[in-house]
C-alpha cells in the first residue's frame, strides 16, 4: 500500500504539533471562550500527560468499525500522521482556549468536512456518515474517557469531583460538532456506562493497521522511536482490559506503568516540545489568563 | 567578616613592596563599607518573570520535575563539551534556562522556615522577599543579618532535590535521552559523571563547604575574591554568603582592552591555581558566576559544581605538561595521555598525530611569548578536540575524572576568547605549576607572590 509518492516525514515530528500549539492559543482573544479560565477544562486540557491521553484516545476511537472506516477511507493521516495529529490537537486547543467565535468557526469547519465523509464499512457492510450523532458521540466519549483516565493516573491532581466536572463541561465539546447535549454523558459514571453499552466494538483490520502506525510512526530516529514505543506500551496499559483483548495486546509489566517513570518519560517529551519555538510563549498566555 | 580577620587581611596585604604599590592603586576592597548601602546597590534582574512565579511545590515539580530540570542541566553541561551540538539546540537550551520562573515570596519564605526555623523576616534583620537573581535550582534573595552583614541568600526550590535524585536514578532513560540529543557521544561516562555532579549540586551544604574552602584559600588575595559562607544560616537547601556587587561579564566586554586583559589574567590564574595548588576545580565557567571590580579584581560565585582532584588524577596531567612543554619528549607525552585515559593504549595512530591533536590544549603555554586568545582560536580548540571525524576520534575519550575539568577548560577558553585577551600565559602558568615555581611575571603576579608568602607564613 505504500506509494512511491509518500512524502518524507518531517525531521522533527514535534514541529507540526508545536506550530499548531503556538497558533491555537490566541494572543488577544475577544472573550473567554466556551469554558473560561476558571474551568476544569482549561486546567486539564493543558496537562503534560496529554500525549499519552492522545494515544489512548486513538486506540479507543479506532475500536468502532464505522468510525475507523471513515478515517481509513477519507483521511490522509497515513501520509502525514503527525500533521493529522497536529490538526486534531489544534482543534482541541482552539475550542478550549480560543474565543467563542474561533471555537464555533473551528467546529463549523469540522462539520463541513464531515458532510463528505460517508461510505460503507467493508468489515460490517454497514453504511456510515461522519455526521451521525451516534458515531460522533463515540469519538467524543472515547477521547474524554481517555483524558480522564490518563490525567487521573499520570497528570496533575484531578480528583473524582473535578473529573465529573470535566466530563460535564466537555458536553459542549460534543454539542458544537452536532451531538444533542442531552445524549452526551455528563459524569464519569455515565461516561463509563455509555462506553460499556456500545456493542459494535471490535478491532477491524483497518484498526489494527492504524494502531501499527500509531505505535510505530515512520520517520523517527532509533532513540526517539524507542521512547515513543515505550509511551505506546504505557498507553496500552491504560486501556480497559476488554479493549486490550480486542487488539490482542498483552498487559505491560507493572514497572512500566509506575507513576514516576511514566512522568519522567512524559517530562522528557514535554521538554522537547517546549524547546520548539512558540510553545513556552503560548503556555505563558494560558497561565497568565488563568491567574488573572 | 570580623574586624580581626579584616586586620589580618590588611596585614597580609602589607607584605611586599610591589604588592603595596598595587594595593595602593587598587584602593578599596570588594565590599562596600556599609551593609545597607551594599544591600541597596544590588539590582533586581528584570528577566525574572514574577507574574508567573511558582506558588507551590506542585508547580515546581511541574516546571522542573520529571526529568525536566535534570535534562536542562545536563544539556547545559553537555553544551560545553559537545561542540557539534546544533545551534538550534543551543538556542533552545538558553531559552529554557531563562524560563524557570522564581518562587513567590511566600513559597520561598516557607523553605526558609523549614530550613532555618523561622520566617525570613525574623531570621534576618532585613529580608527582601523578591529575589534579585535566579540560581541553580533556586533563587537568590538579599538580606542583612542580625549582626549587620549584607548577605546573599540562595533558597532552593522545594521538592527539587528529591525529584532530581529520583530522576537521576532512572539512568537507562537518561542515557537514551542524552543519546538522542547528542548522537555519537559516549553517553555512559558523560551521564554518570554529570549525574554525580548534579547530585552534589542539589546539596547546598556541600556547596557551602566547597565555597568556604575556596574563600579561605583565597582570603586576602589581591585580585581573586570568593565570598565567605555564613554557616550558621546555611543548610542543605539554604546557602547564605557575603553579598558581593560588581560588574557583569557583559559590562566587561565594553571595557578597554587593558582592563579586559587584567580580568582575563585573573580568571586564568584562578583556574590554574585552584587546580594545581588547591587540587580543586570550580566547575561552572558560566560568565554569570563572575563579578568584576576593575583592575583585574574578580569575585567568583557559585561553587555547586566543585570537583576535587586526587594526586592520582593530577599526576598524569602534570607529567603531560612536563613532557610536551619542557622536555619535548613526544613518546612520553603520549604515554601520559594514555595513562590519563584520554587515549587508548596501542591505538594505531602515529605519535605526531597525538601530539598535534592533544597539543592543542597546550597552545597557550608552548611559547614563552605574549599571545592573544581570540574567539576563533577558542572555538578551533574545542572543535578540533572533539572532532568526531578526526584520526584520533575512535581511540580518544574523556575519562570520567576529567569531564568537569574539560568543561571548565573549554568554558575558560570561550571566556578568554570573548575578552580577546593577551598575556604571556606561559609565564603565568610557570608561576603556578608546582614543579616550576616561576618568578612573578606581571604586576598581578607580584601581588599574588606577596599574598602567597603571607599565606605560608601565617599558615
Amino acid at each position: 500500500m505504500q506509494s512511491a509518492a509518500t512524502p518524507r516525514p518531517p525531521a522533527d515530528p514535534l514541529e507540526p504539533l508545536a506550530r499548531a500549539y503556538g497558533r491555537s492559543i490566541p494572543e488577544h482573544p475577544a472573550d473567554d471562550g466556551l469554558y473560561g479560565p476558571r474551568s476544569v477544562v482549561w486546567r486539564v486540557n493543558r496537562d503534560r500527560s496529554f500525549p499519552l491521553a492522545g494515544i489512548r484516545s486513538l486506540m479507543m476511537q479506532a475500536l468502532h468499525p464505522l468510525a475507523m472506516a471513515g478515517v481509513a477511507q477519507h483521511s490522509t493521516w497515513r501520509e502525514d500522521p503527525f500533521g493529522r495529529l497536529a490538526a486534531t490537537s489544534s482543534y482541541l486547543l482552539v475550542t478550549t482556549y480560543g474565543d467563542t467565535a474561533a471555537a464555533h468557526a473551528a467546529a463549523a469547519r469540522v462539520r463541513s468536512v464531515h458532510r463528505h465523509v460517508r461510505g460503507v464499512d467493508p468489515e460490517t457492510q454497514l453504511p456510515y456518515s461522519a455526521e451521525d450523532p451516534d458515531l460522533l458521540l463515540w469519538v467524543h466519549a472515547a477521547m474524554v474517557d481517555s483524558i480522564v483516565a490518563v490525567v487521573r493516573r499520570y497528570g496533575r491532581g484531578l480528583d473524582g469531583a473535578d473529573a465529573d466536572r470535566y466530563v460535564e463541561e466537555m458536553v459542549k465539546f460534543a454539542e458544537i460538532v452536532g451531538v444533542p447535549a442531552d445524549q452526551v454523558p455528563a459524569s464519569v459514571e455515565a461516561l463509563t456506562s455509555y462506553i460499556e453499552s456500545v456493542d459494535l466494538l471490535r478491532a477491524t483490520p483497518a484498526a489494527r493497521d492504524a494502531m501499527g502506525v500509531v505505535l510505530d510512526p515512520p520517520g523517527l530516529d532509533a532513540e526517539t522511536r524507542e521512547l515513543w514505543q515505550e509511551l505506546g506500551q504505557v498507553a496500552v496499559g491504560t486501556l480497559p482490559p476488554w479493549a486490550r483483548e480486542m487488539y490482542g495486546y498483552s498487559e505491560p509489566p507493572a514497572q512500566v506503568m509506575g507513576r514516576e517513570p511514566v512522568r519522567q518519560l512524559l517530562g522528557a517529551l514535554d521538554l522537547a516540545f517546549e524547546m520548539q519555538p512558540g510553545v513556552i510563549e503560548a503556555r505563558r498566555r494560558i497561565e497568565l489568563r488563568m491567574r488573572a | 567578616m570580623s574586624a580581626g580577620a579584616a586586620a589580618m587581611r590588611q596585614g597580609r596585604v602589607g607584605r611586599g613592596a610591589a604588592l603595596a604599590r598595587l594595593a595602593l592603586r587598587i584602593g578599596g576592597r570588594y565590599l562596600a563599607g556599609s551593609p545597607r548601602l551594599l544591600f541597596a546597590s544590588v539590582e533586581r534582574r528584570g528577566e525574572l518573570r514574577h507574574d508567573l512565579a511558582l506558588r507551590s511545590a506542585d508547580e515546581v515539580a511541574e516546571e522542573l520535575g520529571s526529568m525536566k530540570g535534570v535534562l536542562m542541566k545536563l544539556g547545559q553541561m553537555a553544551s560545553y563539551i559537545y561542540d557539534d551540538m546544533p545551534q538550534t539546540f543551543r538556542a533552545s537550551m538558553s531559552r529554557l534556562q531563562q524560563k524557570a520562573p522564581p518562587m513567590t515570596p511566600a513559597l520561598a519564605a516557607s523553605v526558609v522556615v523549614e530550613e532555618l526555623g523561622g520566617p525570613p523576616e525574623r531570621v534576618f534583620a532585613r529580608w527582601d522577599p523578591v529575589p534579585f537573581a535566579a540560581a541553580s535550582i533556586g533563587q537568590v534573595h538579599r538580606a542583612i543579618t542580625h549582626d549587620g552583614r549584607a548577605v546573599a541568600v540562595k533558597v532552593q526550590y522545594p521538592g527539587i532535590a528529591r525529584s532530581i535524585t529520583s530522576d537521576l536514578r532512572n539512568v537507562s532513560l537518561l542515557r537514551r535521552l542524552v543519546g538522542t540529543a547528542f548522537p555519537g557521544l559516549d553517553t555512559r561516562s558523560l551521564v554518570d559523571e554529570l549525574g554525580e555532579r548534579l547530585q552534589e549540586e542539589v546539596d547546598y551544604a556541600r556547596e557551602a563547604e566547597s565555597q568556604e574552602m575556596f574563600a579561605r584559600y583565597y582570603d586576602g588575595h589581591p585580585v581573586i575574591h570568593v565570598p565567605h559562607v555564613v554557616s550558621e544560616l546555611s543548610t542543605s537547601r539554604v546557602l547564605t554568603g557575603e553579598l558581593v556587587v560588581g560588574d557583569s561579564f557583559e559590562d566587561v566586554l565594553g571595557w578597554d582592552q587593558h582592563e579586559r586583559d587584567l580580568a582575563a589574567e585573573t580568571i586564568y590564574r584562578f583556574v590554574f591555581r585552584s587546580l594545581y595548588r588547591l587540587h580543586a576545580f570550580n566547575g561552572d565557567p558560566h560568565p554569570g558566576n563572575y563579578l568584576f571590580h576593575g583592575r583585574g579584581r574578580v569575585s567568583f560565585l557559585d561553587f555547586g559544581l566543585t570537583k576535587r582532584f586526587s594526586d592520582a588524577d593530577l599526576d598524569p596531567l602534570v607529567d603531560a605538561v612536563r613532557f610536551i612543554v619542557f622536555e619535548k619528549d613526544w613518546e612520553a607525552f603520549r604515554a601520559s595521555m594514555e595513562r590519563a585515559g584520554f587515549l587508548r593504549a596501542g591505538a594505531p595512530v602515529s605519535t605526531d598525530v597525538v601530539v598535534d591533536r592533544f597539543g592543542q590544549f597546550y597552545g597557550t603555554v608552548l611559547q614563552d611569548a605574549p599571545m592573544t586568545i581570540t574567539s576563533a582560536y577558542a572555538s578551533s580548540i574545542v572543535r578540533r578536540f572533539f572532532d568526531a571525524r578526526g584520526p584520533l576520534a575512535p581511540y580518544s575519550d574523556v575519562p570520567r575524572a576529567y569531564v568537569v575539568m574539560q568543561r571548565i577548560n573549554l568554558g575558560l577558553y570561550a571566556l578568554l576568547g570573548s575578552l580577546n585577551a593577551t598575556a604571556n600565559w606561559r609565564r603565568i602558568a610557570e608561576e603556578i605549576w608546582p614543579f616550576r615555581n616561576g618568578p612573578p611575571s606581571t604586576p598581578t603576579g607580584e601581588a599574588e607572590a606577596g599574598w602567597e608568602k603571607g599565606r605560608l607564613s601565617t599558615a
